[in-house]
Parts: structure tokens; sequence; C-alpha cells
């Protein structure tokens, strides 16, 4: 049986970060979210439920659309993330951030980052998505300020720019 | 209160066997995590017993989906976008694509899989009924070996089920045999994605002729786990689906499930839905043979004589054509094929030999002068094919069109819609050797199938 006087320790777990390989020191069952915001600095991913459920937490693992606050940063081990902060290159905005800023896409901005990440996850599945694709690709995603669709009238109008 | 990840252990060991044999050396205190979509929600509320926890997460040997002639075999640790995206699994299995494209949003689609929606069998978790309905089963492996284990046993109470401490699932077994039913899903929920089902219904069934062959129905979040409507099968099976039926089978599904109150529904909801879910399914499959025709009701309102002429290329037996006028009104579809096949059967063999005449020669389009145009129309369409073959095949089509019209005095008749020239001249050649009774009812028979078809074109003009 487990014994609560046993406590794990602390290791180093290696992955990369919007392109730069990082090592922290954590416990196996820590959140990924929590690593990111806390020992990394990268608040973009945002605390919304902490149960799955709100898509705030959202980041790409491996090109993969996750919430954060649901993996054990022992499974990031190994694994190549995105955040919200690694989407613009070069001084210069992603297609779907200029387009969320566009069309007015953003209004408190917690939902924003998994806004964006989730829609860059269906681009890139599907670069020429329906209204009905961008709705289902966006349905993990919650914004409490219910600016839906001008959300989905920014991914479109980032779709029709060729954003990838 | 959260959790604090000190007091958790979480190791990775990277592959099945030293998963199985963690699992050995100290049963029942390491539980396996896979994507964490269900486990790291309880973590973080601090409702977890298990303090010791073994990565299972995309492990090679549970996430593949093997095909075999019989069956295919998907990893437990296969997520939901895996299920989505796999076409064979999408036409062959589509209740278990709805469910997958149910379940949470897009994120978690990618992170759940179906081993832990099974194990954690919560009472709403949508792919469990469609499990129950493709008749799955499990593979279940230890360091001991592996067992297979029918998935409708294996829960065995609420969030409990047959797996043993040292045990993990490894595949779900889905048997490839249900393709040809009609399948049905639905799930009531306040929004389709992340929120959890009120009540979901997961359904397959076959119907010929308006009877119900076979049927399966499942239902999950009206019970601790999703179950068979038994009772409601039995009383849907072997009968005709009207409206007396789909009213039975709705008193029988209320009778049937024991759903509860809690914050999502109300039991006395959930028990009116779930009826009206299985009184959907079966409308469905009325709908489809019921198809109001508007060519029919003005069929139905025509003099006798007019309604003859009508229907007469369909079948050029004036017997026939006058019978089926007598008959008016003809409700629908079903009703209309039904009767056209017993007053056919019933017909004198010169009745027969009448429509038989109206037809072309097979590889002649030119039709007899007797025939009506449309008659015409639907034999160069119902020939279509034939059209398309060598002229050494045609020859020999013709060559044995002569040697039946000279052994049988009438010409060969061929139901020939979407058959080629070559399968014609099979058929002709084996006919060749029937004895003229023998024959006499192949042809009746061929026409009859050729009157059915056109019925159908008529009625859908």
């Amino acid at each position: 049986m487990s014994d609560l006087s046993e406590t794990a320790t602390k290791s180093d777990i290696t992955f990369v970060v919007n392109g730069k390989a990082v090592t922290v020191r954590a416990f196996a069952m820590e959140r990924l979210l929590d690593v990111l915001r806390l020992q990394l600095g990268l608040t973009g991913a945002k605390e919304g439920c902490g149960e799955g459920e709100c898509g705030s937490c959202s980041v790409l693992v491996d090109g993969v659309l996750v919430n954060s606050c649901l993996i054990p940063v022992l499974q990031a081990s190994g694994t190549h993330i995105t955040t919200i902060e690694g989407l613009a290159f070069d001084q210069r905005l992603h297609a779907l951030q200029q387009a969320f800023l566009d069309c007015g896409g953003a209004q408190c901005g917690i939902c924003t980052p998994g806004m964006i990440l989730a829609a860059a996850h269906l681009l890139n599945k599907i670069p020429q998505p329906t209204s009905a694709d961008i709705r289902e690709g966006l349905s993990g995603n919650l914004c409490r300020c219910t600016g839906y669709m001008q959300i989905f009238e920014a991914v479109a109008a980032a779709a029709r720019r060729g954003a990838q | 209160m959260r959790s604090h990840p000190a007091d958790y252990e979480l190791v990775a060991p990277g592959n099945l066997p030293s998963v199985l044999s963690l699992l050995a050396q100290e049963p029942g205190t390491w539980l396996p995590i896979a994507g964490g979509t269900d486990l790291m929600v309880q973590y973080a509320a601090g409702h977890l017993a298990a303090r010791k926890f073994v990565s299972i997460w995309n492990l090679p040997e549970l996430r593949r989906i093997e095909i075999l002639p019989g069956e295919i075999r998907v990893g437990a640790g296969c997520t939901y976008t895996d299920l989505i995206e796999n076409a064979l699994v999408n036409r062959e299995f589509p209740l278990l694509t709805s469910a997958a494209r149910w379940t949470g949003g897009v994120a978690n689609q990618n992170r759940g899989t179906l081993g832990g929606n099974i194990v954690n069998a919560s009472p709403a978790a949508d792919s469990l009924p469609a499990l129950l309905m493709y008749g799955a089963e499990l593979i279940l492996v230890s360091v001991r070996g592996e067992r297979r284990v029918l998935y409708e046993n294996f829960h065995t109470g609420y969030r409990k089920t047959q797996c043993a401490a040292d045990e993990m699932i490894q595949f779900v077994i889905l048997p490839r045999q249900f393709s040809n039913y009609r399948a049905y899903t639905r799930k009531i929920g306040a929004r389709n994605a992340q929120a959890i089902s009120k009540v979901c219904l997961a359904a397959l069934g076959r119907v010929a002729g308006g009877v119900v062959e076979d049927i399966r129905l499942a239902v999950g979040s009206v019970a601790p786990i999703p179950f068979r409507l038994t009772e409601t099968e039995k009383g849907i099976r072997g009968k005709r689906i009207d409206p007396a039926l789909i009213l039975l089978a709705k008193e029988t599904v209320a009778r049937e499930i024991q759903p509860i109150d809690d914050i999502r529904s109300s039991a006395r909801y959930r028990r009116a839905v779930t009826a009206n879910l299985v009184a959907e399914f079966l409308n469905g499959f009325n709908e489809a043979g019921n198809k109001k025709s508007s060519v029919l009701t003005r069929w139905n309102s025509l003099p006798s004589e007019e309604a003859e002429l009508e229907i007469l290329p369909c079948c050029g037996s004036n017997s026939w054509a006058r019978q089926m006028a007598a008959l008016r009104p003809i409700e629908n579809e079903d009703s209309l094929l039904a009767a056209s096949s017993k007053i056919w059967r019933s017909l004198t063999e010169a009745d027969w030999v009448e429509a038989f005449a109206h037809h072309p020669r097979i590889g002649h389009v030119v039709a007899p002068s007797t025939a009506p145009a449309r008659s015409a129309q639907w034999s160069s369409e119902e020939q279509q094919k034939v059209g398309a073959a060598e002229n050494d095949v045609l020859a020999a089509l013709m060559e044995g069109n002569r040697t039946y019209e000279q052994r049988f005095r009438r010409i060969f008749i061929v139901c020939a819609t979407g058959k080629s020239a070559h399968t014609i001249l099979d058929i002709l050649q084996r006919r060749l050797r029937n004895d003229d009774q023998a024959e006499l009812q192949e042809s009746a028979e061929q026409q009859r199938q050729i009157t059915s078809l056109r019925l159908k074109k008529w009625i859908s003009e």
C-alpha cells in the first residue's frame, strides 16, 4: 500500500519549448501548465477551469493541441512544445494573431492564447476549413465574453490569407 | 483540496513489459495513466486515492489499430483522434466515431484514450454504448498472459471492472459483422462538445420488407453502467414497424430503464427522451420505405384506364397492370413493391410471356414496336453496361440469344441493371441448360426484379 510519508523527489526533465531546449527540475506529477507558467515564465497559457473543460491552458505538444493542465510534466519529456509566446516569428505576428486583432477576436484575453493555438492546430490539419470545421475545431475552447462570432471570423480570415 | 505533486510518484518505463512487471510486483499500488483527461481532473481536485502512477501514454504496443479479416483490434492507448481519423473505423463502426467526436473538445480527443474510457467506466462515457452495440471484446494482459473477455461483462458495477490488480486492457476487439446494419446514435446534452450526456443512445438494426430482422439498442447515462435494452429489443425483433410497434417500444423502454435525478437532468426527462430516441431510430427505417411519393399520390387518383396505362411500362403484362390499378390507393414504395410481386407470381404463363415480349433482346437496344416509349428508354438504361462490351462478346451474346429463342421460343429475360455483357453471357449460357419449367420460373423471377427496379424509378421521378 502507498505510504503518505513517502514523498516523491524532483528530477530533471528536458523538452523543447518554442524552439529552445530547456531542462526543468520538477516533480513528475507537476502539471505542465504550472511548469510553463511558474518555472519558465510563459504565462500565455492560462488556468481557467483546471479540469480540461475550458481550453485556456491549450498548448501544442509535438504539434498536437492539448490541455496543459491535464499533462503531468514527465509525459512532456522529450517533446516539442509550442505556446502562444512561440507563435510569432522574428518580431512578426502569426497570421492568426493578426487576424484576431483585425477582426476583434479578443476581448478580456483570457481565452485568446488557447483559441489561437486551437485555430493553428485546425488550420494545420484543414487549411481551408468550413465554418462547421472552425466551430468543431474550437469547440473545446470557451470564451466567457461570448465573442465567438468575431473569433470564428478571425480564423476564417486567417485561412483566406493562407495562414498555417 | 488540491493535491501536492510531492505526494505522488509517476514513472514512465516506456514499454509494455516493464509496465506489466511493475503492476505485478506491487499489485494494486500502481495506477496506469494514459492521456490523463480523467485521472488528472481527479488528481487536481484531490480526489485520487492512488499515490503511484505508471505512465502508459503513447506506448507503441497500445497505440496501433490492427485490421484482420474478421475483426479489428484497437490498441487501448489509441486516442479519440486516432479513431476519428481511421477510415476503416469510420466506415464500419460509425457509432464509435460519432462517440469519439462527442468526447470533449479537440484537445481532449487528442489525449483521451479508448482504454482509459473503458477502465474509468463512467456511466456517461459516450463510447461505451457503441462498444456494446458492436459486440466488442477486450484483451486483458498481465505478466501471467492474455485473456479475452466480452466487453458486455467487463463492468461489474459503478466504476468497477473485471480487470485484476495486475492487469490492463491491451486491445479492444471489434468484430466486423455489423456493416450492413443501419446505425443510429444520438447524444442529448447541454451542448455537443465538452458536455456530459444526459442520455446517449446507440443502435443498430436490419430491416427487410418493413420487418425488423435484428435490432440492438444500448443506452448510456441512465444507469450506473451503459447497458443493452434487451427487453425492448425482444419486443421489436421479428415485428413489422408500424405506429403500434413504436408505441410498444416506447413503453418497454420507459419500463426497462431506471434513470436518476442529478445535476444534469431528471429521471422523468431521461425516461421520456430515451423512449423518444428509440422511436426516432425506428421511424428512420419507416421513412426509407415510406417515402411519400408525389407520383404515387397522383397515380392513386387517376381513372383506372389511365392508371393502368401509366404503370404498364414497368411490366408489360396487361393483367398485372389492371390488378395493380385495382389495388389503389397504394400508400408507399414498400406496399407498391409487395403488391407487384404478389400479383406477378399469381399470373398465368401467357401473362408472363406477354410481359417478356415488351423487352428488347439483350444487346439490341431497340425495343419491340409494341413497347411503350418509356419502357424502351428504361431498357437502354438497364443495358447500359452491355453497350460497353467488346464486339466478340456482343457477337457471342447475339448467337446465344438466337439459340435461346429457338430453344424456348421467346426472348431471353435477365435483370441487366449493373451487369456487364460478360456476366450476362455467362448467365445466358447457364440458362440454356435449364429445362422448360425451370427456365420459365427463372425468367419470371428476372422479370419480377426488373419490375421492382422500374417501379422505384417511376415513383421517384
